[in-house]
């Protein structure tokens, strides 16, 4: 009975995986999932709730009212924090069971090392996890390189230290747990903001791997299953993320990237417009592509996008919506934010699929983006964004920048878009800025 | 044993390849509700939770150990999903 439950659940979260495919049907596939998930857990009981104490039925019930709760007030900008945290608690509960295990039981050798590592790679995904919660709050500054260099260079003789000093060895599981622990801390602290959705797709790929090898130690086939699929997941997410900055997961990992003004330079001065000029401008296109970046959550503008799509569209202008792999902090992250205010996925287009209209476009308007419309990523072979995937949006007739200053991104160098002949720059906050051009359209 | 390890072994090959397949059809678009979906699914080791429990012995605090490990499973299960549900939400009301 056990089994066909199992069978059952297993092919649920994969025909979930099929569902996902495609906005219309995404929505059933969480039903699946959830589905398949609570067979999953209820099988584990195997018929016999009685072998539970209250303490064990208290936990499950508080925890998920918490989960429902954060989940219900958690606002659509604050997701990359949140699943953040989640992966963080979905890796530290696995390097929990496979710390009990490991001291409650004397294991076979193959499932001692599976222990081991769903241990170490379980805390390394909580602490990881934690901090880049933190850095995603923006509590946290970047740290030097320096240390997390001392401390990978000191790790192999740590790691062996409990094999030569033998007084260690019976504290030598907590002291493993301890360097998992600093690691994770030190590893995502050097990473900055900008490269946080590689790091928590990764952190996301780790949660599964720490999972998968739980199961390996209950011996849970449907664990395995379920975590290699999140481990799969988070791989694919990683690297389609390193490849949109066209960057290798080791050189993200490694930290220090960005943050610094490297070169700020310019030869001339930008052209700066006005809202007035900008709704002019806009009211004389046909098509309109506008280019979301990180400042358009900060600043929460995505309603005020929103109401500029639909004063064009009653224009009968068209409006279409370019969105970089990698732009905001988490992948996806824009079209969740675009979502959230109803503009149709059927205008929102990837990198690929737009590139080539840019060229045809009348106006495109750059949102709090910046490195990711840099066109140095093209041409400047000595640049630190040297042959990054950008959206060509300096190929398009005109186009409006808005961004309060015209200080670097987080590259740390000149965008030489801002003072093309076809830029002109709109020196305002997100929000603010798109506000006063709506506010401007009455008065055309 | 030994036969049942490579069993295993190759159920999570094949599983990771299917994964695999399936997730790289995904959109960009729904990138985030399929993190936070599979993050979700990540708090399946939630089962190991419970198998161990109730071996967990006299050792107090491996049973509180066992507890956290409940606790953050759970929040990860169902947080996730639910806000994974209210993501997917908002990308059905366009159809």
């Amino acid at each position: 009975m056990i089994e066909i439950i199992l069978l059952v659940s297993s092919v649920l979260f994969i025909f979930a995986l099929k569902l996902f495919g495609r906005p219309s049907t995404a929505h059933r596939a969480n039903t699946f999932a959830m589905l398949a998930m609570a067979l999953a857990v209820f099988s584990a009981f195997n018929f016999d709730f009685s072998k539970y104490d209250s303490a064990f039925y208290i936990t499950i019930v508080v925890s998920g009212l918490l989960g429902v709760l954060i989940s219900k007030r958690v606002q659509m900008t604050q997701m990359p924090e949140l699943v953040g945290l989640f992966n963080g608690f979905g890796g530290g509960a696995s390097g929990a069971i496979a710390y009990v295990e490991l001291s409650n039981n004397s294991l076979v050798m193959s499932d001692f090392f599976v222990a081991i590592f769903s241990m170490v790679i379980g805390v390394f995904t909580f602490s990881g996890s934690i901090i880049a919660v933190l850095k995603l709050r923006g509590k946290l500054n970047n740290v030097n390189t320096t240390i997390a260099n001392i401390f990978s260079a000191f790790l192999p003789p740590l790691i062996l230290l409990p094999a030569i000093w033998e007084e260690m060895e019976i504290l030598s599981l907590e002291y493993f747990m301890l360097l998992a622990l600093i690691a994770g801390i030190i590893r995502v602290a050097v990473i900055g903001g900008a490269d946080m959705p590689v790091v928590i797709a990764f952190l996301n790929s780790l949660s599964g791997i720490a999972a998968m090898s739980a199961g390996f130690i209950v011996n849970s086939i449907i664990l395995i299953v379920a975590g290699a699929l999140v481990g799969a997941s988070g791989i694919i997410l990683t690297l389609l993320m390193c490849a949109a900055m066209n960057r290798t997961l080791l050189d993200v990992l490694k930290g220090g990237f960005g943050g610094t003004a490297i070169n700020n330079e310019y030869d001339k001065e930008p052209i700066s417009t006005s809202p007035e000029d900008v709704a002019i401008q806009l009211s004389y296109a046909e098509s309109v592509v506008i280019v979301p970046g990180y400042g358009m959550a900060v600043a929460q503008a995505q309603a005020a996008v929103k109401e500029l799509t639909n004063t064009l569209k009653d224009k009968n202008i068209e409006v279409k919506f370019a969105i970089h792999p990698v732009a905001g902090r988490m992948p996806g992250h824009m079209n969740v934010l675009l979502a959230e205010v109803d503009i149709d996925y059927e205008d929102m287009f990837t990198l690929e699929d737009i590139n080539s209209e840019f060229s045809s476009t009348d106006v495109v308007i750059v949102l709090g983006a910046n490195d990711v419309v840099n066109p140095l990523a093209r041409t400047d072979e000595d640049s630190p964004i040297y042959g990054m995937p950008i959206l060509d949006v300096d190929l398009a007739k005109q186009v409006i920048v808005i961004k309060r200053s015209m200080s670097p991104g987080y590259a740390g160098i000149a965008n030489p878009l801002f003072i093309n002949d076809n830029a002109k720059m709109l020196f305002a906050d997100a929000k603010e800025g798109l506000e006063n051009i709506i506010k401007s359209f009455e008065l055309v | 044993m030994e036969a049942t390890f490579l069993l295993t072994l190759l159920i999570t090959f094949l599983a990771s390849f299917i994964g695999y397949e399936l997730i790289s059809k995904i959109p960009q678009t729904l990138h985030t509700p399929l993190m936070s979906g599979s993050n979700a699914i990540s708090g399946i080791t939630l089962i190991a939770a419970i198998l161990i429990y109730p071996e967990v012995g006299e050792s107090q605090l491996l049973k509180i150990i066992v507890l956290i490990a409940i606790a953050f499973a759970t929040l990860n299960i169902v947080g996730g999903f639910s806000v994974t549900g209210r993501i997917l939400e908002m990308f059905k009301k366009n159809d």
